[in-house]
């Protein structure tokens, strides 16, 4: 069976889209699965940071790969052979988990924007990291809002998991994407809200509210943390604290991607 | 002394271990007291040197709060005991006992009752088998608060249903330990039916999408060139690799 395409979206920013994506990935590849993860939040990429990958230790880009100035090879970094610092990060050691950055250099960053990206170009990288890596998921960080490079991620993904925060900026441009991901027939559609504030005691209640005002699942409800703050992306949080709260709700989505049709 | 007084003293806790022969020892020495409504049984601060056993009407056991006003302490009739301890441990008189309506006591002096323990040994038994027994019976319950404190505190509120409520008896101050359970009983249940009321006051999201908006924020993202060529190709795409698998 090929691989499957999960693309994690948030209408805005800030939405804890990267940490979720780079956490998510992690115990997917724990459970044994070949795993690779895509930044294609090309204006503000994150997600390196998330796999201890800083400037120097990065190698060849996505945006190298969109210029057609390196192989999708050779851009894949290996976590498990690479963990860093980090005691979360090293339980990854050994696993197959593979992430294809994109380039944090200013002067990248904006040729690439003024350009354009081609996206058969992406695409083509995309089913490539799949085929090449032999990968069982390949989980893509998008950027947020519904641009042209995100309506893509969402059109050629399998499943398609949309983080909101309990506000009603959120809700509403939630809305639009489901209308979106459902005319561009996404097979699974999953919902997540993460930043969750303790007054709402009853998580199952904000889960089914939401879930029936979307007529979608809500996979989990992750809490607003201040310990999550605290790690401020340094680690792989759920991996350096399993029994907390906010790891235990994210980890009750893996489930949900394994058994994705 | 007729019978009725014999069964009086042996209501009291203190002298509730006396055998009928020794109780009857007891009310030989002890004199019959009558006091009036409103009139002073003992005063606070008064040397200790006898106790009562009351056989009618009832009296209230009163101290003075900071600013002088009268408190009640409580309240105690026919069948109990009133200022033993003090003629044990010589302590004064710790509050005044006001009599509420027409009462009859017995008035057993110190020097009667060390008397009586002197050359009865059934007396000193008895006396000591109260102490006893009291002793008991608040370690009993301060052992049980104990252990419903740390299960409340862990928030296991099982005994609730494994214990029978008990009365809260507002009388000798034998029963104090009983009270203290009793209101840590209630308190438990107070304290469970917030904990309660609490989850059940979810915090719903309130929240109104805006429908018109929603549909034109579609439509202007679905109506364009580039949207339906990626409809187009995403199917192809999908059918290319539905035809892999
Ligand atoms: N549940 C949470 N509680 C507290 N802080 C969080 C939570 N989730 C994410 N964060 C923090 O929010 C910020 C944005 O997270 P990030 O994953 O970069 O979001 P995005 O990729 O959507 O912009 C980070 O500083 C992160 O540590
Ligand atoms: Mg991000």
């Amino acid at each position: 069976m090929a691989g499957k395409i999960v693309s994690i979206h948030s209408f805005r920013g800030g939405t804890g889209k990267s940490n979720v994506t780079a956490n998510l990935a992690a115990q997917v590849a724990m459970t044994g699965m070949r795993v690779g993860v895509v930044d294609t939040d090309i204006q503000s990429p994150g997600i390196h940071v998330l796999f201890g990958l800083d400037e120097q230790k990065m190698g060849k880009t996505l945006n190298d790969y969109l210029h057609g100035k390196a192989a999708i090879r050779e851009v894949g970094f290996s976590v498990g052979e690479n963990t860093g610092e980090g005691e979360g990060r090293a339980q990854l050691a050994g696993r197959n988990i593979f992430l294809f950055p994109s380039s944090i250099r200013g002067a990248e960053i904006s040729q690439i924007l003024q350009e354009g990206i081609d996206f058969n170009r992406l695409n083509e990288g995309l089913q490539t990291a799949v085929a090449e890596f032999d990968l069982d998921y390949l989980f893509i960080d998008t950027h947020p809002g519904l641009n042209e490079e995100t309506l893509l991620s969402i059109a050629t993904s399998d499943v398609l998991l949309i983080i909101l925060r309990p506000d009603n900026q959120d809700l509403q441009g939630t809305a639009v994407t489901v209308d979106v991901a459902r005319s561009l027939d996404v097979p699974n559609l999953f919902l997540l809200v993460n930043k969750a504030l303790p007054k709402y005691n009853n998580f199952e209640v904000i889960k089914s509210d939401i879930g029936a005002k979307f007529d979608a699942a809500v996979t989990s409800v992750l809490p607003l943390s201040f310990d999550m703050a605290e790690n401020a992306s340094n680690d792989l949080f759920s991996l350096r604290f399993p029994d907390h709260e906010w790891s235990k709700a994210l980890k009750s989505i893996v489930p949900f991607i394994l058994n994705a049709k | 002394m007729s019978g009725d007084v014999l069964q009086k003293i042996r209501e009291t806790n203190f002298f509730k271990e006396l055998s009928p022969d020794a109780s009857a020892a007891v009310a030989a020495k002890a004199a019959m007291r009558k006091f009036a409504p409103g009139e002073f049984m003992m005063r606070k601060g008064d040397p200790a040197d006898s106790c009562f056993v009351i056989l009618e009407g009832h009296l209230k056991v009163v101290t003075n709060d900071a600013k002088g006003d009268e408190i009640i302490i409580n309240k105690v009739g026919p069948g109990e005991s009133i200022g033993e301890l003090a003629l044990v441990d010589e302590r004064p008189r710790s509050a005044g006992v006001i009599a509420l309506e027409d009462v009859e006591a017995l008035e057993l002096t110190k020097d009667a009752f060390f008397e009586l323990l002197d050359q009865r040994v059934d007396v000193s038994l008895g006396v000591m088998r109260g102490f006893s027994h009291r002793l008991r019976f608040s370690t009993t319950y301060i052992e049980k608060v104990i252990d419903w404190s740390q299960k409340t505190a862990e928030g296991d509120y099982s005994f609730l249903e494994q214990t029978q409520p008990i009365k809260n008896t507002a009388g000798s101050d034998d029963d104090k330990a009983a009270q203290l359970l009793s209101a840590f009983y209630s308190m438990v249940r107070k304290v469970k039916a917030r904990e309660e009321d609490l989850k059940q006051t979810v915090e719903r999201l309130s929240f109104e999408i805006d429908q018109e908006r929603r549909k034109r924020e579609f439509e202007e993202i679905t109506g364009t060139e580039f949207y339906n060529k990626l409809k187009q190709q995403a199917k192809e795409l999908r059918q290319k690799r539905m035809g892999q698998s």
